[in-house]
């Protein structure tokens, strides 16, 4: 945007442009009437004149004869003292009187009655506007058709259009400073609810969330009604950060208070063989920690919405197989059955491998954690399809949505930190794939399916 | 414009017969004072005798004596057609020929001069700044006082046509106008006439009655008058009248109280004059109060200026005959007058009213009267 654009100035310019073109056509049409105007005012002037003329015009001594009255070249003449030419032709176009040879006018009149044709014409260096009227003698014997060609200088006739058009003119400059002012007005007033949101935009405490109350014209109403909803999500963020943040402290207070106890314990006894019994313990409680930490930070990171890793073509039924192997010891010493069910073909996504290991590998736990005996790797084609399903008692539909909530556990007393499911959720988020949580094929069980999008590419 | 000129040609032989009775070619001559820028002339060409003349142009001259003013008094004819012939040689012309100044000035011969003396100059004597009427002559009846010590008192056309319908014996052949049909300036005064009245044929008619004599101009009636053959002139150009009558105490100049046309010479400055900045100058110095003023003292003209009162002024005629004065409209029915069938109809018409009361006189009547 240049430093120049401004609503007002495109809104001006864009209603001014059309009103300026307008008035251009105005004054075009104004000028053209007022020649119109007083072409026919004054084109009266050459009619009565050539009738006059023509009434006195006879047939005497075997000839046309006119008794020209003078009256009627004054008719020609104004108060602007036009110069005035006349001339009676016969009916073969020989000049009989008259005080200049005017040009006849070639087009064709109606035929057989009293034609009158007005015309520009330029003689001898004069402009002159010429009037010339075809017609016969009535006498009792005689038909003798004969011509009387007026004409006249143009300055009464100018002068009266250059007035007309001049009245016409002072009237369409008003008009258009009275629509200027009204335009610049109407804009500003327009524009005023737009400073308004303005001003209470910048009012606020950088720091409240709370919604705009103002009110405002349909146009604005949107907007603010769109600014009051990011205001609503920005507040659940936060919620839902200040939740997070709240439980991950305690999550962690609570090993590292058993660590410090246990530490604390020991210090109390001299025998070496305790103090081997207790840092074992706290080894196996640092690591448990020190997962949860990790676990902490992947779906911290997972939930920015700047993590955008690179995503590089990968083949699921390797990643599914590895898995199943990272974890099938781990499983065999719980007494659960790991398995996997490939696709009959390769199969292939873009993603990063080691999430979908993150993801598979925290499925693989948590059914193993909720009472899973057998728990399966499962690969499917069309769409590509990464599935893990257990057997174990499974969550009632209408908990499922909840489960994807950071620590939320199902049973409180079990040993867990609750986010498994939300980072495997995050990871699908980040590979645009659809996290499905369904009730196994038997009925029983917990079916997770990450569905990504698209076919094999 | 073979037929027109042919007709034109013909009417200038007419109008040629008006007014200045002047010689072939009357110059007068005003050298520019030595010293001053050369090639700095004015020629001037009019139909105006050199009496007339001479004080307008000393006055001018003496105004602008860097000017080679040259002036040559034509007649009407030789006038015009110098100027057709040659339209670039003159700086001004001026004419008492009103329809063919009208004429030229119509057909854009005349150069505009739209000075401030233009300006101010009354709209009724002058056309589109082109062509200026800077003299104003009645046109008059010169009557015998004999006629007046015993018919009474003939102020108007009205009175006119009373007497001679009354004492149309007494008067036969004692009363003189021009001939409209060899004098242009009868012709045109006939036309103005005939338009200002339908009772002018009446008057015609009447003189015809009274057999008036018919002759082609100013000069030929004041001779008759001043030599007693006539009684009453009728139609005369006051300015001639008032200076050859100064010492006739026995012949009245009546400027008639009904109507009396003026007749105006006017000054044109020619399209392509060759220096039309000393021609606007003389013309702006004509139309100067300063120039009137030297017209209405110095010359039986007539001066148009409406600031000028004094004698010899439109001004103080206007005062002394009220609204009957009719100065001849710088206006296209002038045109009128110079179509050829127009002439024709009305000298058909004027010879008719003319002959139309049966002759009384001598017995030359065919009815025997």
């Amino acid at each position: 945007m240049t430093r120049g654009d401004s609503l007002y100035r495109r809104l001006l310019g864009l209603l001014l442009l059309p009103l300026l073109g307008l008035g251009s056509l105005f004054l075009i049409q104004a000028w053209g009437d007022a020649q119109r105007t007083a072409n026919r005012a004054f084109d009266r002037l050459l009619e009565a004149a050539s009738l006059a003329i023509a009434e006195q015009v006879q047939w005497q001594d075997d000839r046309l004869w006119l008794d020209l009255p003078p009256a009627a070249l004054e008719m020609l003449a104004t108060d602007a003292e036009e110069r005035v030419f006349y001339s009676l032709v016969d009916g073969q176009g020989r000049l009989i009187t008259g005080n200049a040879e005017l040009p006849g006018d070639p087009r064709q009149g109606l035929e057989g009655s009293d034609t009158l044709l007005y015309r520009h014409i330029a003689w001898q260096g004069l402009s002159l506007r010429q009037g010339t009227r075809r017609t016969r003698l009535e006498d009792w014997g005689v038909r003798e058709p004969f011509e009387v060609r007026v004409a006249h200088s143009r300055e009464g006739r100018d002068a009266l259009a250059a007035e007309l058009w001049h009245a016409n003119l002072a009237m369409i400059l008003a008009m258009a400073a009275l629509a200027t002012v009204g335009l610049l007005l109407a804009i500003r007033a327009a524009l005023t609810p737009l400073t308004r949101l303005r001003r209470a935009i910048r009012a606020r405490d950088p720091r409240t969330l709370s919604p705009l109350e103002l009110s405002l014209p349909r146009e604005l109403a949107e907007l603010r009604d769109t600014v009051n909803e990011l205001l609503a999500r920005m507040r659940r963020v936060r919620a839902n950060q200040e939740r997070f943040i709240g439980d991950a402290s305690h999550q962690l207070r609570t090993p590292l208070a058993g660590l410090s106890a246990r530490a604390e314990l020991a210090l109390r006894q001299d025998d070496p063989a305790r103090w081997k019994e207790a840092l074992v313990a706290m080894q196996a409680t640092s690591v448990r920690t020190a997962r949860l930490a990790g676990q902490l930070l992947s779906l911290t990171r997972l939930a920015n919405p700047e993590y955008r890793p690179a995503r590089a073509p990968l083949e699921l039924n390797a990643i599914a197989r590895q898995a199943v192997r990272d974890h099938w010891a781990s499983c065999q010493r719980q007494g659960v059955d790991l398995g996997v069910e490939a696709s009959g073909g390769d199969v292939w996504i873009r993603g990063i491998d080691w999430l979908l290991a993150e993801a598979i590998g925290n499925l693989i736990d948590n059914a193993c954690r909720y009472g899973g005996h057998c728990v399966t790797v499962q690969v499917e084609n069309a769409p590509p399809r990464l599935v893990v399903e257990d057997n174990g008692p499974g969550i009632p539909e209408a908990r499922r949505l909840l489960m994807l909530r950071p620590f939320h556990r199902d049973h409180d007393e079990l040993e867990g930190s609750g986010l498994g499911l939300a980072i495997v959720d995050g990871i699908a988020r980040t590979h645009g794939a659809r996290l499905q949580l369904s009730a196994g094929h038997d009925g029983g069980g917990l079916r997770v399916a990450l569905q990504f999008p698209g076919d094999t590419p | 414009m073979n037929r027109l000129s042919r007709l034109a040609r013909r009417w200038l032989l007419l109008l040629g017969l008006v007014g200045s009775p002047a010689g072939a070619d009357e110059t007068l001559h005003y050298p520019a004072s030595p010293g001053s820028r050369p090639g700095a002339s004015l020629v001037i060409h009019g139909a105006l005798d050199l009496p007339q003349m001479r004080p307008l142009l000393e006055s001018f001259h003496r105004e602008h004596p860097g000017l080679d003013l040259r002036y040559r008094n034509l007649t009407t004819l030789a006038l015009h057609e110098r100027f057709l012939t040659a339209p670039d040689e003159a700086d001004v012309l001026l004419s008492s020929a009103m329809p063919w100044q009208y004429r030229l000035a119509n057909e854009g011969h005349a150069r505009a001069l739209e000075s401030p003396a233009a300006r101010h100059w009354p709209a009724w004597a002058r056309w589109r700044y082109e062509l200026f009427a800077f003299t104003f002559e009645p046109i008059v009846m010169v009557v015998n006082m004999a006629v007046i010590e015993r018919y009474g008192e003939v102020r108007s056309h009205a009175d006119l046509l009373a007497l001679l319908e009354r004492h149309a014996q007494a008067l036969q052949g004692r009363i003189v106008t021009y001939d409209p049909a060899s004098s242009g300036a009868g012709y045109t005064y006939a036309i103005e006439e005939s338009r200002l009245s339908p009772r002018y044929w009446d008057l015609v008619a009447a003189l015809g009655e009274a057999e008036a004599e018919l002759v082609n101009t100013t000069g030929e009636m004041l001779e008759g008058l001043i030599e007693g053959r006539y009684l009453i002139g009728y139609n005369l150009l006051g300015s001639y009248a008032r200076e050859r009558l100064a010492d006739h105490p026995r012949l009245r100049i009546v400027v008639p109280d009904d109507y009396a046309l003026v007749t105006q010479r006017l000054a044109l400055i020619p399209r392509h004059s060759p220096h039309p900045a000393a021609a606007e100058r003389f013309i702006d110095y004509l139309i100067s109060e300063a120039g009137q003023t030297v017209i209405a003292q110095d010359t039986p003209l007539g001066a148009i200026h409406p600031a000028l009162t004094g004698p010899g002024t439109a001004v103080h005629m206007r005062r002394q005959h009220g609204d009957a004065l009719r100065p001849i409209a710088l206006a296209p029915g002038l045109l009128a007058t110079l179509d050829a069938l127009k002439r024709e109809a009305l000298l058909a018409r004027w010879r008719r009213e003319f002959m139309r009361r049966p002759r009384r006189l001598r017995g030359a009547s065919p009815h025997g009267l």
